[in-house]
């Protein structure tokens, strides 16, 4: 199914975002928050996997209800999870696309990732792990 | 120790009574000295007018407005930039430049002593990090005082010792020189949108009149004995028929101080209209000027205006708003709680126009009619007339008949039947000039006796050697030689060193701040006063314990204590 | 020993009320902020030295070692960058941009991903603005647009709007309205007086609608606009008009969205036109502590707030040109200096990409995701905790944060500083 993705600050984001190799980052910014009828669609229970795939990549979040979004929208905390499928181009602001993208999200049977597998991913090599 | 001998030297320094002397000017460790040793670097003038450093004793230069005038305007910074080269960083900006291009280009222009004129004292720490980073100059902060809430209540509670009080402490706080009113009340009252019409127009709430505040912090400033007087940006800037409220507010000044003026009036030519709506718009310098001669106890700065592209930015936040209605340009406003505000709009002043050609007569007038040059300062009000490095081209301007005329030929034809300027025959001498730009400064500001605006022993090193010979130019013919020559000086020298040569700034500098601490008797220490800290704690969003500007800022601290009557 | 009136270097609010129990070195109890705030304060795992990546491992350095490595990688680059800024003190900032202008390289700060269009609205049509306490002292009309202070801001609310004392309001609580726009239902919509859903991306078009009413056109609005009601709408504007002092802040809603600074521009004008009625002013809900900070000190040294580059000895600013972002995705840097931020965790994969293949040196307390992309990373003393220095808070007011403790960590300025002499040493050769 096709969703707009909005990513946000939210008060978990915040703080633990001094300590981003920490799980509770991790956990944070890998929930991809849903409408529970968008769930129900697509047969999801709270805490189960998807794939999140957008112009630029897929990376598998975790999926939860939340009472504030749209049918339709997802929200996810502002961090690597959203960032490793949102596209670079800013449109000659210097700003990326950060709340407006589209993107198609399907159950998944793997694990979302740890923050530093997904840096290790792109070329980086994890410290602190 | 380091010794410098400037030798023939064309001295013209009016607070020693020096006019056009050759002589030598020995300099040691920064100061100016009666004789050097042999060892002394020597620089030969041969026969240079030779000036104490030039003294702006009021621009805008640095903190929060300035800087977001700069913020705003990308298309500005592009209008004047240079890289890095030798001992210079790169600037940016030609209406308002970065520290670094104000510093360099002040330098170039011999100035070595400058009065930020507005100072928002909750964002003090600002001003004095921008201080940091002009550090050719010796740099201070009139500190704004026209919406002050504590001040206010001890207005309307009749009470002028708290009214200074409030003053030391705040200046003592802030570090700051000097007391502003900007449009006193007017300030207040557009924290509601809202204006006072002139000096008897009740501020809202608060129920106290302009007049009163200007009476009362005139007062209270003489009580802390600072070095300057009250410095007034009176009400009602920029509209017709303001002068009437100008001469209002001139005339509640009592003379309260025998060494320097009681009341620093700045920009006049924004306030000395005539007419009752634009159609009928014109010049009153002349009422103004009659007025200021017969009253030694008022100084004022011309803010002269000049044609071409600047950035209007002052605490009168109404004023500002006002300008945006009537150019529809880009509009900042930022309002400062419990204190003051301030507004930025770019303007374009247009020969073509004729309200603009106007006001560019009344400045000159201003500064051609006043019989003495103490009381009538060079400036633009800097960026808001014009930028600073437009002042060459006005000192040509006042030493030459034939230069004005010709420039009165490209404005708006029916200028001439709104202002006295073609009429007027007067041409500044040169020592009307180096009073216009330092000595009359210095003395206005207070700070001879701190060793600025003069070149006696004793006295800050701080001069300007301009490339001209006066027995060789006549100015009134040859004006352009002059624009030249004070663009560009052949030496500046500050705290004894060559700072700037023929363009070229060669050291990196380092800057003085100086400021006031009034002492006041524990009894008038607003710092354990209940009611002031209580109503601090409660409406201000900053901790009284974090709102005094720290000593870190000031690179080189030149405190100055004064002795209040309190 | 407890430290008052300490400065909390989280977020734009830069709360200066905080008092911070410290004991053997360590921060034991925090009073007074929010659970952000906390946390900071109370941070631990801190990066004990200096580290070198060599191939696949991580070998600890000495300070002049990695001092000396950063100051090599950034002489020996041809187009450097040098980026982040906002988590880092006035005085740093100021070392940052001497050292762009002496390589001839780029600074950007993370306003160009969070406010940057802000800036981009406020070059075209100015801003009408006021520090904090004119709003708490004064305003009866508060409107959060695209921002959602619970979460992002948590005592911009008890500080300075919903819960605050107000000088001018006899009862604040109660004379003081609270409008929330957003297209989620946020927490802070659930404490607004008023609820205005948008469809995402419609709040141009939103914006438009009120300054047509507000002009008296109320005749040519549709029946709704991106899903919010005319009669909503008609009620917001008169609400606006008829308030004493209204206040909008916006946040990030608003920048991230589609049209991007526009939105920001069609705001600032809503608000200047609501100024010929009553007072109205606006301001950006701005993120890191010292974010604003960083815009000031590239403004006063360079002449822009962000995005500077230096590459022909003159300071050039293009947004989507001379951006960190746009630089990274366009694989033009070739060296990549790292102060005060964590941008492996905050841009597009795109730019980490690039990350991974350039000499990368950061400057950060703790190990985070930028680590990984690392070739050195040098800990520092927290501004705020270990460190001061100057921030400036959203609205502009600059405030020195205090040290609560002491440490054997540099500061940021300590060790830029040791850098550009390095630097400055090198170049006069």
């Amino acid at each position: 199914m096709t969703f707009l993705m909005i990513t946000g600050r939210t008060v978990n984001q915040g703080v633990t975002v001094e300590n981003k190799t920490s799980p509770e980052y991790a956990a944070e910014t890998s929930t991809c928050f849903m409408h529970e009828f968008d769930m129900m669609e697509l047969g999801l229970d709270d805490g189960d996997a998807v794939r999140v795939t957008g112009p630029c990549g897929e990376v598998v979040m975790r999926a939860a209800a939340s009472p504030e979004v749209e049918m339709g929208t997802v929200f996810v905390p502002y961090g690597p999870y959203a960032n490793h499928i949102v596209a670079a181009g800013t449109r000659s602001t210097g700003m990326p696309d950060f709340k407006s993208h589209e993107v198609e999200i399907e159950p998944a049977d793997e694990e979302p990732k740890l923050v530093h597998e997904l840096m290790e991913d792109l070329g980086g090599l994890a410290y602190d792990r | 120790m380091t010794e410098l001998l400037v030798k023939n030297a064309c001295v013209i320094d009016p607070l020693r009574g020096i006019n056009g002397e050759t002589m030598d000017i020995a300099i040691r460790d920064g100061k100016i000295v009666e004789e050097v040793s042999d060892a002394a670097e020597v620089i030969d003038a041969r026969g240079m007018l030779t000036l104490p450093g030039g003294v702006d004793s009021h621009t805008h230069i640095c903190g929060t407005k300035v800087n977001f005038g700069r913020y705003m305007s990308p298309e500005d910074m592009r209008a004047g930039r240079t890289p890095r080269r030798g001992a210079m960083h790169a600037t940016s900006g030609y209406s308002v430049p970065t520290t670094y291009g104000n510093s360099y280009r002040y330098s170039v222009m011999g100035y070595t002593t400058l009065l930020e004129g507005a100072m928002a004292p909750l964002e003090a720490r600002h001003t004095h990090e921008e201080f940091t980073y002009t550090p050719l100059q010796d740099t201070m902060a009139n500190t704004l005082f026209d919406g002050n809430w504590a001040i206010l209540e001890a207005i309307r509670d009749g009470d002028v010792k708290r009214v200074a009080a409030i003053i030391a402490w705040t200046l003592k706080a802030v570090k700051g020189f000097g007391v502003k009113l900007t449009n006193p009340g007017g300030t207040e009252a557009w924290q509601w949108g809202k204006n006072v019409s002139c000096i008897r127009d009740p501020v809202p709430y608060f129920e106290v009149t302009p007049a009163e505040i200007i009476r009362s912090i005139v007062e209270a400033n003489e009580l802390l004995h600072l070095p300057h007087s009250v410095h007034l940006h009176c009400n009602n800037l920029g509209t017709p028929g303001n002068y009437s409220c100008t001469l209002g507010s001139f005339g509640l000044i009592p003379d309260l101080n025998e060494k320097r003026q009681t009341l620093y009036a700045t920009h006049v030519q924004f306030h000395a209209y005539g007419g009752s709506e634009w159609k009928d718009f014109c010049s009153k310098s002349e009422p103004i000027a009659r007025f200021v001669d017969m009253r030694p106890q008022i100084v004022m700065d011309m803010g002269q205006v000049m044609f071409g592209r600047t950035t209007t930015m002052t605490a009168d936040g109404p004023m500002e708003f006002n300008l945006y209605r009537l150019h529809h340009e880009k509009w900042s406003n930022h309002d400062v709680e419990l204190e003051t505000g301030s507004g930025i709009i770019p303007v374009i002043y247009r020969r073509k126009n004729l309200v603009n050609s106007i006001m560019w007569a009344i400045g000159l007038e201003l500064a051609l009619l006043t019989k003495s040059p103490w009381q009538c300062l060079l400036s633009t009000d800097n960026p808001n007339g014009a930028p600073f490095v437009k002042y060459p081209e006005i000192i040509g301007l006042l030493m030459s008949k034939r230069y004005r005329d010709a420039e009165f030929a490209t404005v708006h034809p029916d200028t001439e039947s709104r202002v006295p300027l073609p009429a007027i025959e007067r041409e500044l001498d040169w020592h009307e000039i180096a009073v216009m730009t330092r000595a009359g400064a210095a003395r206005a500001l207070g700070i001879q006796d701190l060793g600025k605006g003069h070149l006696a022993p004793g006295a800050d090193a701080d001069v300007a050697i301009y490339p001209l010979k006066i027995d060789e130019v006549d100015p009134s013919a040859e004006y352009q030689k002059v624009i030249d020559a004070f663009s560009r000086t052949e030496y500046t020298i500050k705290r004894g060193r060559v700072v700037a040569r023929r363009g070229e700034c060669l050291v990196h500098g380092s800057n003085a701040t100086l400021w006031v601490a009034p002492k006041v008797s524990d009894g008038y220490d607003m710092g354990k006063d209940p009611d002031f800290i209580e109503k601090f704690d409660r409406y201000y969003t900053v901790r009284m314990s974090n709102y005094p500007v720290q000593e870190e800022y000031v690179t080189r601290n030149r405190r100055i204590e004064t002795e209040a009557e309190l | 020993m407890i430290v008052k009136d300490a400065v909390c270097p989280f977020c734009g609010c830069l709360c200066d009320d905080i008092e911070v129990e410290v004991e053997e070195g360590r921060v034991v109890a925090v009073t007074n902020a929010c659970e952000l705030g906390t946390t900071k304060f109370m941070g631990e795992k801190r990066m004990k030295n200096p580290i070198l990546r060599v191939g696949d491992e991580w070998k600890d350095i000495t300070y002049d070692e990695a001092v000396k490595y950063a100051a090599d990688m950034l002489l020996a680059a041809e187009r450097p960058l040098l980026y982040g800024w906002s988590g880092t003190h006035g005085e740093a900032q100021c070392v940052g941009v001497h050292m762009a202008e002496l390589i001839h390289g780029v600074i950007d700060n993370t306003s160009s991903v969070c406010h940057g269009p802000s800036i981009l609205a406020i070059q075209e049509v100015g801003h009408p603005g006021c520090t904090l306490g004119v709003v708490k002292n004064r305003a009866d009309l508060v409107i959060y647009w695209g921002s959602n202070p619970i979460d992002a801001h948590p005592r911009h609310l008890s500080r300075y709007t919903r819960y605050a004392e107000g000088f001018f309001l006899e009862n604040a609580f109660r004379d003081r309205k609270v409008i929330v726009v957003d297209v989620r239902k946020t927490e802070s919509a659930n404490i607004a007086d008023e609820f205005i859903k948008i469809r995402p991306g419609g709040d141009y078009a939103v914006l438009s609608a009120l300054r047509a009413i507000v002009q008296g056109k109320a005749d040519t609005i549709p029946r709704t606009v991106a899903g919010v009601t005319r009669e909503q709408l008609v009620r917001v504007a008169n609400l606006c008009k008829s308030a004493k002092f209204g206040a909008v802040y916006f946040g990030l809603g608003l920048t991230m969205t589609q049209g991007k600074y526009k939105n920001i521009r069609n705001a600032i004008e809503l608000v200047s036109e609501l100024s010929r009625h009553t007072k109205f002013t606006i301001s950006a809900m701005r993120g890191h502590y010292n974010v604003y900070g960083s815009n000031e000190v590239n403004t006063w040294m360079t002449g822009y707030p962000f995005g500077i580059d230096f590459s022909r000895g003159i300071a050039f600013y293009n947004p989507g040109e001379t951006t960190a972002v746009d630089i990274l995705a366009r694989k033009e840097c070739d060296a990549a200096l790292i102060v005060g931020s964590d941008p492996a965790a905050h841009f597009p994969r795109k730019c980490l990409e690039h990350l991974a293949e350039i000499p990368v040196v950061q400057l950060d307390p703790y190990p985070n995701a930028t680590t990984a992309f690392c070739n050195v990373q040098i800990p520092v003393a927290v501004t705020g905790i270990d460190a001061e220095g100057t921030a400036y808070r959203m609205d502009g007011v600059p405030i020195r944060t205090r040290r609560v403790l002491s440490s054997d960590y540099l500061s940021d300025e300590e060790v830029l500083a040791r850098m550009y002499a390095l630097m400055q040493e090198a170049r006069e050769r």
